[in-house]
């Protein structure tokens, strides 16, 4: 069973662009709340539980409320504060607005968890080998740096000569470890060289490997992907999405407003959708056993 | 078949006057293991570069190298590059990437090999590494000994025909370095591979070899099946130090053919060398006389690194007494670094009391502990060192006090000094601050025989002038040499603790290969030193008993 974060992560990121993008910048309410659902969706599925949503929860109200009582545009009259008018058109925006940013958040939420260093490296280095093996031995420097500032600073600080209790000393124990550091990565340096070299770095042109495939089922999903997408951008192109808030809320409606829409959540939904028809495929599967 | 020719290779660095190879030839059947030992500077790693022709030094170069019947000179960059295999020995700056599966491929990579074909290696060197469990681990999460073990995978993955390591175990524990000869010894077995490989610690690598190449001043001392040349070169004291423990008690003993190498053929030598009608050396006298006076007191130490970690000291009770050297051993994770650490107040611990000199140590106020108390030698010099030349390093050292002569150093930036030397030039700026007590970790890590008995020697030195030690390490012969009391740490409590002689003889896998020789046959005798007194009183005591019987 193939899990969606198991797919090749050309195919995720496209999804994710297909998904993110379009929710950005086309400010319609259907469109934002079918993104809102997908993406807690995705989330809740995904971590099977639901706390760590009570921050957004709030955060959501929080944007969504704030609009109308900055921004009194609109003829639906609701009620007044301190003489100023609260509409229902600035309500609704401001509704819109705080579900597009809570949708993104999440949708990056799910983006970061399932595009780990070595998947986003691997969507980079199918762009350029050589900007891969540069990214791949700088994520391999990150570690191997901060633990020789640990050992550094902790043999400075046995030797004595690190005081924190002023500023200008525990600068100066900075600047010491700096310097150690620097000789220390230059010397090194060569070691790493001569490994390279060893194992015939710069003998011809490169390759790049990498432990991603690109499946029948990428093919599948890609092409998914695509024709939603194309369906979706076909009907924004059309100005079948068209929707303004003041000074009434006016959209426009024809049926490919309806086909554009219907894409766009079989879009969002479809690693929720993948993730539950998996579960009970597996299930059934067990249930042979 | 001949495969590797070497024939008159001689270089010169430049501006150099001696040469660092002189006339050099040897030859090494497909299959060969060979060991090439020597002392530090006898241009044994200038041999293993001048072989891997990319990373040969620059220089004056005569004589020929030939592999599988061609000259190195004329393989192709790719064919050079593919066909002899280099490891090197530190194992953390050996990795280029941070995957453990990138850096398997990285040298198919730069062959030009299409994906199918690299992962299909990569597979197949997984699996016989045994490597698939941390397969997709980024390379910052493993062991020393399992990144060695990824670099020799690596350039395994390059099928090279021969494969070449420089000190690939210096900077691994015991353990895993035994773990990574015997993945060598099956390479070699099982694929025939022909492996030369520079070592200074012999005894594990010299029982898996069946040749040995000695170089002395960049000449060849010998080269030949091991057991003949170990006979040749018992005589040779200097290279005679480095061998294996079995090898040196024989050796000292006048045995001249068929020295015994492993522990195994070391105790039937011992056993045919003469009885056991004296078991055991009196156990030395406690020079310290009088209350022992604590230097340092550990009572129910418990610290973790971050609060969801597992403990790493849980309820450690120790006490070193002033003057005394005390070591503590133990295996890798059982927290033996993270104790000294706690001690010199650089790992804070959450429950629990250290005192240093009858003082807590959160009573100390600023720089206090470090000024004229306590200083420690970390487990990587090249941490400390901050100038450009030893001098500058050691402007507040008092080098005339310091019981090595420094003087020749001085001028050399450190980074240039052997392993050794570093360690001594480290030593010498940790004592500047005139401390009372010496924290050491690993003192002897990657050093070779002379290094360490130089070391040894130091600190025996400075204990003798009053300094209290507490050492540090996995080196069950420097603790056996140098300890007054050893000290097991295992999972973050101190187990057992005793002297030499006790603690060693009431371990039977965690001991001196020289208790291990000698069990059963003789009491206590932990050092080689030990055993060859031992055997010598014996053989006196057998012929006195023989000529009494004649004289009846």
């Amino acid at each position: 069973m193939k899990s969606f974060s198991e797919y090749n992560p050309i195919t995720v990121a496209l999804w994710y662009a297909a998904v993110i993008l379009p929710a950005m910048f086309i400010l319609h309410p259907a469109l934002t709340a079918l993104s809102i659902v997908g993406s807690v969706l995705l989330h809740t599925v995904r971590t099977k539980s639901l706390r760590g949503n009570l921050i957004y929860f709030i955060l959501f109200f929080a944007i969504a409320l704030l609009n109308p009582f900055f921004y009194h545009n609109g003829v639906t009259i609701l009620f007044f504060v301190n003489d100023n008018p609260i509409t229902l058109e600035a309500l609704l925006y401001g509704f819109t607005a705080s579900a597009m940013i809570i949708s993104v958040i999440y949708w990056f939420r799910s983006f970061s968890a399932m595009m780990t260093s070595d998947r986003l490296l691997y969507v980079f280095g199918s762009a350029s080998p050589k900007l891969a093996l540069i990214l791949s031995m700088a994520l391999r420097y990150v570690p191997l740096f901060s633990l020789q500032i640990k050992k550094v600073n902790d043999s400075q600080k046995a030797l004595g000569l690190y005081r924190e209790d002023n500023a200008i000393d525990a600068l100066r124990g900075r600047v010491r470890v700096f310097s150690i550091l620097v000789t220390w990565a230059l010397e090194n340096g060569v070691t790493t060289a001569d490994s390279m070299t060893a194992r015939g770095y710069g003998v011809g042109r490169r390759t790049y490997f990498s432990i991603y495939r690109f499946t029948r089922s990428d093919r599948i999903l890609l092409a998914v992907t695509l024709i939603l997408e194309g369906l979706l951008l076909a009907g924004a192109a059309l100005d079948a999405l068209k929707f303004s808030f003041y000074p009434a809320m006016t959209g426009t409606w024809s049926p490919m407003t309806a086909v554009s829409l219907a894409a766009y959540t079989a879009l969002a939904l479809l690693p929720t959708i993948h993730r539950v028809t998996e579960e009970f495929a597996w299930k059934r599967l067990l249930s042979r056993v | 078949m001949e495969t590797l020719v070497v024939e008159g290779l001689s270089f010169t660095y430049p501006a150099c006057r001696e040469k660092a190879l002189d006339n050099v030839s040897f030859t090494l059947h497909n299959g060969d293991f060979m060991v090439v030992c020597g002392a530090t500077g006898s241009g044994k790693s200038t041999l293993l570069r001048m072989l891997k022709r990319e990373l040969a030094p620059f220089g004056e170069m005569s004589g020929r190298i030939m592999l599988g019947g061609r000259s190195v000179e004329d393989f192709s960059d790719r064919e050079a590059a593919q066909k002899i295999g280099y490891v090197l020995q530190r194992p953390e700056q050996q990795i280029v990437t941070d995957r453990v599966w990138h850096e398997l491929a990285f040298g198919l990579e730069n062959l030009g090999l299409d994906t199918g074909v690299i992962r299909r290696r990569v597979a197949e060197m997984a699996c016989y590494f045994d490597i698939e469990d941390w397969f997709e681990r980024p390379v910052s999460e493993l062991s020393g000994g399992q990144k060695q073990l990824l670099n020799l995978a690596s350039v395994m993955v390059m099928q090279p025909e021969l494969l070449l390591l420089d000190e690939p175990t210096a900077q691994l524990d015991p353990i895993a370095a035994s773990d990574f000869i015997s993945t060598l010894a099956r390479l070699n077995r099982d694929l025939s591979l022909t492996v030369i490989i520079v070592e200074h610690r012999l005894d594990e690598v010299i029982p898996v070899s069946n040749k040995l190449l000695a170089l002395e001043e960049g000449k060849l001392l010998t080269c030949g099946p091991t057991r003949e040349s170990v006979d040749l070169l018992r005589s040779n004291l200097l290279l005679r130090e480095a061998m294996p423990v079995p090898v040196r008690i024989a050796g000292e003993l006048g045995a001249d053919r068929d020295l015994p190498i492993t522990v195994r053929e070391g105790r039937r030598f011992t056993e045919e060398f003469c009885g056991n009608s004296i078991r055991s050396l009196p156990e030395p006298e406690n020079v310290l006389d009088g209350e022992p006076e604590p230097a340092l007191e550990f009572s129910e130490v418990y610290q973790r690194y971050s609060r969801e970690l597992p403990d790493v000291l849980s309820g450690m009770n120790l006490t070193v007494n002033t003057g005394e050297c005390l070591c503590i051993l133990g295996g890798n994770g059982s927290g033996k670094s993270t104790a000294l650490g706690a001690a010199a107040a650089i790992n804070k611990i959450y429950s629990g009391a250290i005192k240093v000199f009858g003082k807590k140590l959160r009573d100390y106020r600023g720089q206090e502990l470090y000024d004229g108390c306590l200083t420690m030698l970390p487990q990587d010099v090249q941490t400390m060192f901050l100038c450009n030349t030893v001098r500058e390093e050691l402007k507040d050292a008092d080098l005339d006090a310091f019981p090595y002569d420094l003087t020749p150093l001085l001028d050399k930036h450190p980074y240039d000094l052997s392993g050794g030397q570093q360690q001594l030039v480290g030593l010498a700026r940790v004592l500047s601050a005139k401390p009372r007590l010496l924290l050491l970790d690993e003192p002897t890590k990657g050093l070779d025989a002379r290094a360490r008995r130089l070391i040894c020697e130091v600190l025996h030195k400075l204990q003798a002038g009053g300094m209290t030690l507490v050492v540090v390490t996995h080196d069950t012969e420097l603790a056996a040499m140098l300890a007054d009391r050893c000290a097991m740490l295992f999972r973050g409590e101190i187990v057992s603790c005793g002297t030499p002689r006790q603690f060693f003889s009431g371990n039977s896998f965690y001991t001196t290969p020289a208790n291990r020789m000698t069990r059963g046959h003789f009491d206590g005798a932990v050092t080689a030193g030990d055993v060859v007194v031992l055997c010598r009183l014996n053989a006196a005591a057998d012929r006195n008993r023989r000529e009494g019987e004649y004289s009846c």
